[in-house]
């Protein structure tokens, strides 16, 4: 089934919400779980891990600082030195945090790689967001894959001129560093380029757009959408409500 | 009647520099293209036709890329520009609906965000909110005149060189624009696509289109030009018909390619068979991953099955066997899309066969990486952008030579690679500045400066001027005399005929001798 791309950015920001009005443990790792299948049923799981993994390791590491050695509230001490100390309420309460924290980053970035960048912008163009503004959307998402691909022509370039890449992480990093400067000079040149293109096909005209893409959007997945976002505003709503009355 | 006189487009530049400080590129320029009238601008590399062809286009505004001094006239409307900031300002996208351009390097017309042939081509009818069915009148038109039907679904970003001009002369016509300006339109196109192109510009001429094509060789399809207008050194050099000039010995001796006369592999290297082969294919198959939707996602995804895809496509190489001795000059041939780049791309290992085996020496390179074949296999990539990476020229040649020579020897073996293609004096110099056949030139220099012992190049004559390929002849011809083993792909039969012991065409995923 053609998923639609407002119905995949329904799912995945509705189910960002809940967890989040939800904050609970299981859900959060649930969700992950989830994400990372459909992350890896849709192949993209390799280009999704190491974006995550970028957001995600700094977001953890300073939770645990935060909350795993100062935590206000905790009575377990696990170990002290001096005024910081480890309580195993102040690990959970980050390990919480840090769950929840993954399962938006992951559900939202799952949705970012799987969806069709083509529908996506035919979606926008048709529901009148402006073919400037859907372009640059757009080109968010395709940025990290053409700066991959950029960087693994450069890459066979260099390879073929006698570079060894070896195995592992480190020799990856290590060739990297030659990569990174012709990298950005290359794409900076190749904008230049591509804006005089974009311009001269008459992109930035100000006139009626027409789109040659036809995104079906079957009445089921227009309903899920309307559910999702209920079900998105009552989490919240449920989150607040407590709050609200003091409970 | 004075309506059928008057120019579609005209520029008068006395001069135009760009805003780096340099001098000016251009001077003395005064054209008019009037409509059906097939023009073709002829320069050697460094003439400034590529900036004469991007000015005419729209893609370089005065005032935003450079400064300039003198008048564009387009459907009869005159503006008037001194190089002051009260200059009028171009606007592209106007400009673009009357003047389609093709620019040198096809890619750059990609949007990048389509994910079909078909989209990509309607991509200005969109823009123009053209409705829906007139889009796909235009698609079904222009995919017939260029030969693009059977690829209408394929991801742009996939499409061999010959293939993505064909689409990029497909996105610059189908908006009929009254003037089509073409920088190097027959560049790697192969022998039909070339006779087709041609066809589809005198169709275009005979509908009242001004056809402008910058060349930097007098090609057959444009001895049918109505004018001819020689540049050299940003200036107009000689105009008139392509008689008259040829008549008074006004065209340039660098701008007619094809001049060597020698009979098949006259005056190459003797080939040393006997010896192992330098390098030898046996029984390789290869075939592409069925494409993905999502575009961009990498162009050298492959797949081991073989023989047979599971898309229903045939694999590219079938039960490929090739073997090139020490001292041959091998030419591949074939149509565009038959598989020929992704052949070459297995010489170093930068593609790895489903099946069967590469060898170079006599040794299986399966598992070697790619670096260390690099010492023996030399690539030059179709594109030089895909080969230049550094940021001078003289580094850029130098760049992994310390991996094979010893330090000291380094400089001078740049420098030598970099004077044998010509280019000493540019040692300073930003690639990325320099002309496209200057750019090519030293993607050569950078495979020559490591002298291995197989030379793969992928269309090595694209883009090179009369005295660019006579640099590259006399290049391969003597690292065939040294001993090296070459294998070049190419469109040119007239150089591949001079050049090379044996031509052989790639069709269908197999190779036959011609």
């Amino acid at each position: 089934m053609r998923v639609h791309p407002l119905t995949g950015l329904a799912v995945a920001g509705s189910t960002a919400v809940i967890t989040t009005a939800a904050a609970s443990l299981p859900l959060s790792l649930a969700v992950v779980a989830a994400a990372l299948g459909v992350s890896g049923v849709t192949g993209t799981l390799r280009r999704l891990l190491p974006a995550a993994a970028a957001v995600l390791v700094p977001l953890a590491m300073s939770l645990l600082m935060v909350h795993g050695l100062a935590f206000p509230e905790g009575s377990t001490v696990l170990a002290a030195w001096g005024p910081a100390r480890i309580t195993s309420e102040g690990l959970a309460f980050a390990a919480e945090r840090a769950s929840l924290l993954s399962a938006v980053v992951l559900v939202l970035l799952a949705w970012s790689f799987t969806v069709s960048i083509p529908d996506l912008v035919a979606v926008l163009s048709s529901r009148g967001v402006r073919g400037r503004l859907g372009f640059v959307a757009a080109s968010t998402l395709t940025l990290l894959p053409a700066i991959a691909d950029r960087a693994v022509r450069i890459r066979q370039a260099q390879e073929s001129r006698g570079l060894v890449v070896r195995r592992g992480l480190l020799h990856k990093v290590a060739a990297f560093r030659l990569q990174a400067v012709p990298l950005v000079l290359s794409l900076v040149d190749d904008a230049g380029t591509r804006a005089a293109a974009l311009e001269a096909r008459g992109f930035s005209s100000t006139g009626p757009r027409t789109n040659y893409r036809v995104v079906p959007d079957p009445a089921g997945q227009r309903l899920l959408r309307a559910v999702l976002v209920l079900a998105a505003a009552a989490a919240v709503a449920a989150r607040l409500w407590p709050a609200g009355t003091g409970g | 009647m004075a309506e059928q006189n008057r120019p579609a487009l005209a520029a008068g530049i006395r001069h135009f520099a760009f805003h780096d400080g340099g001098a000016p590129v251009l001077g003395g320029v005064d054209v008019a293209f009037a409509p059906g009238t097939l023009t073709a601008i002829l320069g050697t590399s460094g003439s400034g036709k590529s900036t004469l062809g991007r000015l005419l286009a729209g893609w370089l505004p005065p005032g935003v890329s450079g400064s300039l001094a003198g008048y564009l006239e387009l459907a009869g409307t005159r503006l008037e520009f001194s190089g002051s900031g009260a200059d009028p300002r171009i606007d592209p996208a106007q400009w673009g609906r009357h003047v389609g351009f093709v620019p040198q390097d096809p890619a750059a017309v990609l949007s990048t965000v389509k994910a079909t042939v078909a989209e990509e081509l309607v991509f200005g009818l969109e823009n123009a909110g053209a409705d829906r069915a007139a889009m796909q009148a235009a698609v079904e038109h222009m995919s017939g005149l260029l030969g693009l039907r059977e690829l209408l679904e394929r991801d742009p970003s996939r499409l061999s060189g010959g293939q993505l001009r064909r689409l990029a002369i497909g996105c610059a016509i189908i908006t009929r624009p009254h003037v089509l300006v073409m920088d190097e339109p027959f560049a790697s196109l192969d022998a039909a696509g070339a006779a087709e192109l041609a066809a589809l510009v005198r169709n275009l001429v005979q509908e009242g289109t001004a056809v402008v094509i910058l060349s930097q060789a007098a090609e057959q399809p444009l001895l049918d030009a109505d004018t001819w207008i020689v540049l050299a050194d940003g200036t107009v050099r000689a105009s008139g018909t392509p008689a008259e000039l040829k008549a008074a010995g006004k065209v340039p001796d660098a701008l007619c390619r094809g001049a060597s006369q020698a009979a098949p592999g006259a005056g190459v290297s003797r080939v040393r068979v006997g010896a192992v082969p330098a390098l030898e294919l046996r029984d390789v198959s290869f075939g592409y991953q069925p494409e993905a939707s999502r575009p961009g996602s990498g162009p050298f995804r492959r797949r081991q099955q073989s023989p047979a895809s599971r898309d229903g496509r045939p694999d590219v190489l079938q039960n490929v066997n090739l073997a090139v001795h020490p001292g041959q000059i091998v030419a591949l041939t074939g149509p565009n899309g038959a598989g020929k780049s992704t052949l070459l791309r297995h010489l170093n290992g930068l593609l790895r066969p489903g099946s069967g085996s590469v060898l170079v020496g006599g040794a299986d390179i399966s598992g070697v990486p790619v670096g260390v074949t690099a010492a023996s296999v030399g690539v030059l990539f179709q594109h030089p952008r895909d080969q230049l990476f550094e940021r001078t020229v003289q580094r850029e040649v130098a760049f992994g030579l310390d991996r094979i020579f010893p330090r000291d020897e380094v400089g001078e073996r740049a420098q030598a690679a970099l004077a044998a293609v010509n280019l000493a004096a540019a040692a300073g110099e930003h690639p990325a500045e320099l002309s496209a056949s200057r750019q090519r030139l030293l993607a050569l220099a950078t495979v020559l400066a490591r002298r291995p012992s197989v030379l793969a190049l992928d269309e090595p004559t694209v883009a090179l001027d009369g005295a660019g390929l006579q640099l590259l002849d006399s290049a391969v011809r003597s690292a065939a005399e040294e001993g090296a083993a070459v294998v070049l792909v190419t469109h040119d039969l007239v150089y591949a005929r001079t050049a090379a012991h044996r031509i052989l065409a790639l069709e269908g995923g197999r190779l036959t001798e011609r």
